[in-house]
C-alpha cells in the first residue's frame, strides 16, 4: 500500500490528539494494575492515589505475598503445565491432520468441508456440556487433575488449530514436495523432511494462539477443578470469596496471569489476523 | 506423484477422533440429561421429559440472563466493529510513530478476562476509582457495579477494551491489502476521505469484515469469565450473563438437569443465529 499524508494543520493535530487519547485508553488498565500491585490493600481504595512516591509510597509487599503464598505458586504451576500440555498435544495430533486436509481430498468431502467442520466445533459454548464433562470427570476420577483439564482443553482448542494450520500448509509451495516424492521419498519422510521444517514458524504461531486460549479458559477450569488442579483464572475468580478484597495482591496475580499471553502476541504480530481468522485474511 | 491413503487416514483420524470423543458424546449426555431429574449424590432420579426446560421457562431469572447476554453481544459487538475499522483506517495513514501504534493497539488482544473483571473493580470503584476520578471533573459520578445498568455498563467498557484489537488487527490487514491507488484517490479527492472509506475501502474489505464480525459474535455469546469478575453477577442476579448463570446452576446449586436444559437451549439459540451466517464465512475459507 502506499501511505499519503492524511492531514494538515489543526486536522493534523486533531489527528495526533484521537491517536494519543486511543493509546491512553489502551495503557491505562496496564499502568493501573501495576499501580495497584506497588500498594497496601488501604491504598488500593485510596481516592486519587496516581503518583507513586508523590501521593503514595509504593511498596513491593504485595510481590512477596504472593510469591510466598503457595496456593498461588500451584495456581501458576498448573497454568504453565495444563497450557503448554495442550498445546502439545494439539501440535502432535494436529498438525498431521492439518496436512493431511492441505493435501488430501476425502471423497465425497473435500478438505475445506472438514475444515469447515472442524470451525463448527468453535461454536459450541463451553457452558453447553459443564454437566457432562463434571459428571464424566467425576466417573472417571479425573475431576480436580491436570489430566482431567487437559483432556478437555486439547478437545477445546485442537479444532481451529487445525484450521490455522491447515492454512499455513497450503503456503507451502506444492511443488518443492513433489521434487522429494521423484526423489523417491515416502510420505512420511516428505512431511518430515519438507513440509514440517518449512511450516515451523507457522506452527510456532498457532501454538501462541493456542496457548493464549488455555491459559485465558476461565469457566471449563472452574467447573473441573477445584483446588489441586486449579489454574490461575478460577484461583483469581476465587480469592474473592475466600479472602474478602485484597485488591493489591490480586492486581499482582493479574499481572502474573496476564504478561504471559500478552507478550507471545506480541512476538508474532504479524501472523495474528491471519491466525485468528483462520487465513481468511493475509496479513 | 505417490501419496499414500493409508498415511492420509492415519494422519487425519487421531484429531477427528479425539473431537469426537471428548466433544461430541459430551454434547450428546447434556441433551440425555436435559431430559431427567438428575441432582449430584442422587443420580437420575426420573425422565421428566421437557420438564426441566419448562421450568426454566418459567423462571425470571432465566430471562434476565438470556436478556443481559444478548445485550452484552449486541452492544458489544458492534462497538468493536465500529472502533476497530476506525482504528485500522486512521493506521493506513502516513503517521509518526505507526508501527509503534500498531503494537501498542494490539497489546489488550490476549488478556485474562478473569484478570481483567477484577482489575475493574478497583478502575471503576465509585468512590476511589479513576474512572470516577476523572468523570468527577464534568460532574458525573455513576455508582458503576453498585447497579445493575452500570456494572452491565462497566463489564461492556472492560469487554471493548478486550477484543476491539481483534477487529482492528484484521480490519488493518485486510485495508493493507487494498490496491494504494485507492488511498491516493481518498488523498485528493475534495470532497474528503469520507467518501473513499464508505465507497471503495468498506466494500473492499467487506469479506473480511463478514468473518470477524461472526468470529467476534460466537466468542461473545460465550463470555464468562470478565463479567463474572467484575460483578459477580450481582447487584443479586441483576448482570449475570447466561454462562455463569449455567454454571452457577450446575456447580453450586448441582441441579444437573436444568443446567443442562439451560445449556441446550443456550446451544440451540446460538446455532440458530451463528449457522444462517456461517455459510457467508464457508465461501471465504478456501
Amino acid at each position: 500500500m502506499s501511505i499519503y499524508e492524511p492531514y494538515r494543520g489543526i486536522k493534523r493535530v486533531l489527528f495526533y490528539v484521537w491517536l494519543i487519547l486511543v493509546a491512553v485508553w489502551v495503557l491505562f488498565p496496564f499502568f493501573w494494575a501495576v499501580e495497584n500491585s506497588l500498594k497496601t490493600t488501604e491504598q488500593t481504595f485510596t481516592r486519587g492515589a496516581f503518583l507513586p512516591w508523590i501521593q503514595y509510597q509504593p511498596t513491593l509487599g504485595s510481590w512477596q505475598t504472593v510469591i510466598s503464598d503457595p496456593a498461588a505458586i500451584r495456581a501458576l504451576v498448573n497454568s504453565v503445565v495444563i497450557s503448554i500440555a495442550t498445546t502439545l498435544i494439539v501440535l502432535v495430533l494436529g498438525t498431521p491432520a492439518a496436512y493431511a486436509l492441505a493435501r488430501h481430498e476425502f471423497r465425497p468431502m473435500t478438505g475445506r468441508d472438514i475444515a469447515v467442520w472442524f470451525l463448527t466445533q468453535r461454536v459450541l459454548p463451553p457452558a453447553v456440556v459443564l454437566v457432562p464433562y463434571f459428571v464424566l470427570m467425576v466417573h472417571l476420577r479425573l475431576i480436580d487433575t491436570q489430566i482431567g483439564l487437559i483432556l478437555v482443553y486439547v478437545a477445546v482448542t485442537l479444532p481451529f488449530g487445525v484450521v490455522i494450520m491447515r492454512d499455513v500448509f497450503r503456503d507451502i509451495p506444492v511443488e518443492l514436495e513433489e521434487a522429494a516424492f521423484i526423489d523417491g521419498a515416502n510420505d512420511l519422510r516428505v512431511f518430515g523432511r519438507v513440509s514440517l521444517p518449512l511450516a515451523v514458524n507457522g506452527l510456532v504461531a498457532t501454538a501462541i494462539i493456542v496457548f493464549a486460549f488455555n491459559w485465558n479458559e476461565a469457566i471449563l477450569a472452574s467447573t473441573l477443578t477445584s483446588r489441586v488442579a486449579q489454574t490461575l483464572p478460577f484461583f483469581i475468580l476465587s480469592s474473592r470469596s475466600t479472602r474478602g478484597v485484597d485488591f493489591n495482591t490480586a492486581a499482582v496475580n493479574s499481572l502474573i496471569a496476564i504478561v504471559p499471553p500478552v507478550v507471545l502476541s506480541l512476538v508474532i504480530q504479524r501472523f495474528l489476523a491471519r491466525g485468528l481468522t483462520f487465513g481468511a485474511v493475509k496479513g | 506423484m505417490r501419496r499414500s491413503r493409508a498415511v492420509k487416514y492415519a494422519f487425519l483420524v487421531p484429531a477427528v477422533l479425539w473431537i469426537l470423543v471428548v466433544s461430541l458424546f459430551p454434547l450428546a449426555s447434556a441433551i440425555y440429561y436435559s431430559l431427567v431429574q438428575y441432582a449430584l449424590g442422587q443420580g437420575v432420579t426420573a425422565f421428566v421429559a421437557f420438564q426441566n426446560y419448562l421450568d426454566n421457562f418459567h423462571n425470571p431469572t432465566f430471562w434476565h440472563a438470556a436478556w443481559i447476554t444478548a445485550v452484552y453481544v449486541a452492544v458489544t459487538v458492534a462497538v468493536e466493529m465500529a472502533f476497530g475499522v476506525a482504528l485500522a483506517w486512521s493506521l493506513t495513514k502516513r503517521v509518526w510513530g505507526r508501527q509503534f501504534f500498531r503494537v501498542l493497539f494490539t497489546a489488550p488482544l490476549f488478556t485474562m478476562g478473569v484478570a481483567l473483571g477484577y482489575l475493574g473493580v478497583t478502575l471503576f470503584d465509585a468512590d476511589s476509582g479513576p474512572v470516577n476520578f476523572f468523570l468527577g471533573f464534568i460532574g458525573l459520578h455513576p455508582p458503576w457495579i453498585a447497579s445493575a445498568f452500570w456494572g452491565l455498563a462497566a463489564a461492556i467498557i472492560l469487554d471493548i477494551w478486550r477484543w476491539t484489537p481483534f477487529v482492528f488487527l484484521v480490519a488493518l490487514a485486510a485495508l493493507e491489502s487494498v490496491p494504494g491507488e485507492f488511498y491516493e484517490a481518498a488523498a485528493l479527492d475534495t470532497r474528503g476521505e469520507w467518501p473513499v472509506f464508505v465507497g471503495i475501502a468498506l466494500p473492499t474489505i467487506a469479506p473480511v469484515l463478514t468473518i470477524a464480525f461472526l468470529l467476534r459474535l460466537m466468542e461473545a455469546f460465550k463470555v464468562f469469565g470478565l463479567p463474572f469478575a467484575l460483578t459477580s453477577g450481582g447487584p443479586g442476579t441483576s448482570t449475570q450473563v447466561y454462562s455463569a448463570m449455567v454454571y452457577l446452576t450446575t456447580l453450586q446449586f448441582f441441579d444437573f438437569g436444568h443446567g443442562s436444559a439451560m445449556g441446550i437451549f443456550f446451544l440451540a439459540v446460538v446455532l440458530l443465529i451463528v449457522l444462517r451466517l456461517f455459510r457467508v464465512m464457508r465461501a471465504q475459507i478456501e
